[in-house]
């Protein structure tokens, strides 16, 4: 078991060293979101007060950020086959899929530490109250998201299609991520109490727990040659 | 973890009839073979024969169609991760990241291994390939040569007890093949097993106690070393590779 | 088992798939007549209320299509069977054939019964979900170059699929009943007469019958034409 989360450890490590030299999916998934936040104050009638429909913004923002990210995930270890030399060496492929998962929560985490400023800022949100419980479901939305995730951008780069094959996989299955952390941001936002959503909180944990145990225990089978 | 000697009679690479197919792509028909500790096997076959695929398939990288494969007596597979610490893969494919600098990139594989005492195996192995100047500079800026010493030290750092060589010279300077070619010479040194694999006659004869020669996913020959005859080795390569095709 | 290794005879899959076909015409044409001249029609929706005893049996027979799916991807990832893949390839196409019935009569219904041609209706958004999903699994195959990759991808989203499916579910009912819902007359109510549950009956006998026919059939072809990719490919080596 040690060696198991050493391994992990050591890969998520490693991913999260290599974004800190050249921050470029930091950078481009934050600009992104931003963008998103610009399209959107343009795209929406002025009619409409931002407020009421800020959860539905603030989680389409993450996912289409979210999966753009993904995509460079497994783009690295191909570049000189450096899979090939995880594999050969003795650690478990879960832990592989742990620590690359680990990796991209760390950093999706970092992009949504951005995006929720920005949109409140663009949108005049106030965060105040339902704080702690927002930071419970961008966490328990954002685990179940990159687990699915992380297993689907390995896929994905082994195909031809590369990136563009991530979202078509991922979108239909993330609906139960989208349904429950979207209706819990936004009521959150509105100033709703934390008992309200606890539902949808012990909801989008039972979406983690399930397919973290999944694609851990499936991910040996997406990386066998 | 500590995996128990093994015996001296234990061969330290063993198959039993591995195949692998790529849907109705036969790439490897079938090949037996064992090598005892401190043997040094080179296998020549022409592109497209397999030896990539065979190799990968020893070192655990590539399961088999069919067939079995033993590290010094312990079956590959996933699970017992013994047989893994025994053996180091080195690639035409450096296995490194370009981002991280020489000596991150020995310490994350350090890490990999579990090694106690990663801070001083890092710094000797980056001696023993002389980066040790350049250990803070990141990959990217390396020249192929460096990087293939790199990947020695990496592959090499948990001191493994069988080494797979596949195309290792390819890309290489005159200069850089010269180095590789010491190394490879210091790895005969009766502990070690070796297997290595390419399509350049030029290499891997004199190191050899055995030579084989893969054509098509079989094995067209398996003899000793000392029945070569390096003079007409080229002549008689063609000639068992146009008989087999 | 691997393609070249296949040679097992598959007559008698064959023979099954002409028997099912042949009870599954005499079912589907007595399920038609029984649909356009024996049920009742319905006093608040009227003729198009006969849909439904295409609709319903259709949405049952895509489930249990992405059921045998999710099954035989289990089996293959552990057995790495070529023939629970072929299974689950052709129960995929039949699903993703059957779902695309199911979303192209459900708005046809509720054009007339809801006033709109389509609603974020629980079961019908689920089945869109499905739709995607089970798409999505032919895009993935189709997009790995190594086949036997192709077969490995698949089973594993065939997998998540399944372990998704519940949880989808349970996320649209859940959203539905935050919402108001449309006026639905439900067409499963208590007053259903008995001449309609009868033709219901009836006509899931055929779809399942239908089903399991164009399994078989399929199933066949699937494997023939793998056994001549196989002796191509081994022709050009």
């Amino acid at each position: 078991m040690s060696g198991f989360l050493s391994g992990a450890w050591a890969v998520a490590r490693k991913d999260l060293l290599l974004e800190t030299r050249s921050r470029e999916r930091f950078v481009s998934m934050a600009t992104f979101a931003m963008l998103v936040a610009v399209v959107f104050s343009f795209s929406l009638d002025p009619s409409v007060r931002a407020r009421s429909i800020a959860g539905a913004m603030l989680w389409v923002t993450i996912l289409f950020a979210g999966t753009l990210g993904l995509g460079r995930s497994f783009a690295l270890e191909r570049d000189s086959e450096a899979l090939t030399g995880i594999l050969v060496s003795p650690i478990p492929r879960g832990a592989l899929f742990l620590g690359k998962f680990l990796a991209n929560l760390a950093v999706v985490l970092a992009v949504e530490a951005v995006i929720f400023p920005v949109y409140g800022l663009f949108f005049g949100l106030n965060y105040g109250a339902g704080a702690l419980g927002l930071l419970l479901v961008v966490l328990l939305g954002t685990i179940g998201f990159m687990a699915l995730g992380t297993l689907f951008s390995a896929m994905a780069a082994h195909t031809r299609m590369g990136d563009s094959l991530l979202p078509v996989l991922l979108l239909p299955l993330l609906i139960p991520v989208v349904i429950f952390a979207a209706s819990a941001t936004q009521r959150l936002l509105i100033g709703r109490p934390l008992g309200e959503v606890q539902g949808s909180l012990r909801m989008l944990l039972a979406f983690d727990l399930v397919f973290l145990f999944v694609c851990t225990a499936s991910f040996g089978a997406v990386v066998e040659e | 973890m500590s995996t128990p000697p093994a015996g001296a009679d234990t061969p330290a690479v063993e198959a039993r009839g591995v195949e692998k197919r790529y849907g109705a792509l036969h790439a490897v028909r079938g090949i037996d073979l064992s090598l005892r500790r401190g043997e040094f096997l080179t296998i020549f076959g022409p592109n497209g024969a397999g030896k990539s695929t065979l190799l990968r398939m020893l070192c655990g990288a590539v399961v088999p169609t069919r067939g079995t494969v033993h590290i010094a007596g312990e079956p590959i597979g996933e699970g017992e991760d013994g047989w893994r610490r025994r053996i180091g893969l080195l690639s035409h494919q450096s296995f490194l990241y370009p981002g991280l600098s020489a000596a991150e990139n020995l310490e994350f594989f350090a890490r990999l291994y579990g090694l106690a005492d990663r801070r001083a195996r890092v710094d000797e192995a980056l001696r023993g390939v002389e980066l040790w100047e350049r250990r803070g500079d990141a990959v990217r800026g390396f020249s192929r040569g460096m990087q293939q010493r790199l990947a020695l030290a990496r592959t090499l750092l948990h001191d493994p007890e069988v080494v797979f060589l596949d195309e290792p010279y390819t890309g290489l300077d005159p200069h850089a093949s010269g180095l590789l070619t010491a190394v490879l010479q210091r790895l005969r040194d009766g502990r070690r097993t070796v297997v290595l694999v390419t399509h350049n006659l030029s290499q891997g004869l004199e190191q050899a106690h055995r030579v084989a020669v893969q054509v098509g996913g079989r094995w067209v020959s398996d003899e000793p070393a000392e029945a070569i005859d390096p003079a007409t080795w080229e002549r008689v390569y063609t000639e068992r590779v146009a008989a087999a095709q | 088992m691997d393609a070249q290794m296949d040679t097992g005879s598959l007559a008698g899959t064959r023979r099954w798939s002409v028997i099912l076909g042949l009870l599954a015409t005499v079912s589907l044409v007595a399920g038609l007549w029984m649909i356009f001249f024996y049920a009742p029609t319905e006093s608040e929706m009227g003729v198009v209320q006969r849909i439904f005893y295409v609709h319903l049996p259709s949405a049952l027979v895509a489930y249990l299509a992405f059921g045998i799916v999710a099954l035989c991807s289990l089996g293959y990832l552990w057995l790495r069977d070529e023939r629970l893949d072929a299974i689950a390839v052709c129960a995929a196409e039949l699903g993703v054939i059957f779902t695309t019935a199911v979303l192209t009569t459900g708005p046809l219904w509720g054009r007339i019964a809801w006033g709109a041609w389509w609603v974020w209706d629980a079961r019908l958004s689920f089945t869109l979900l499905l739709w995607f999903i089970y798409v999505g699994y032919f895009i993935l195959r189709g997009a790995t170059e190594n086949p036997e990759r192709g077969k490995r991808f698949a089973a594993v989203l065939g997998i998540v699929g399944a372990v998704d499916i519940p949880l989808i579910h349970m996320s649209v009912q859940w959203f539905r009943s935050q919402h108001p819902k449309p006026v639905v007359l439900k067409p499963e109510g208590p007053s259903l007469a008995p001449e309609m549950v009868q033709t219901l009956l009836v006509n899931m006998l055929a779809f399942m019958l239908l089903f399991f026919c164009l399994l078989l059939a399929r199933y066949v072809v699937e494997r023939l034409s793998r056994r001549i990719d196989a002796t191509r490919l081994l022709r050009a080596a």
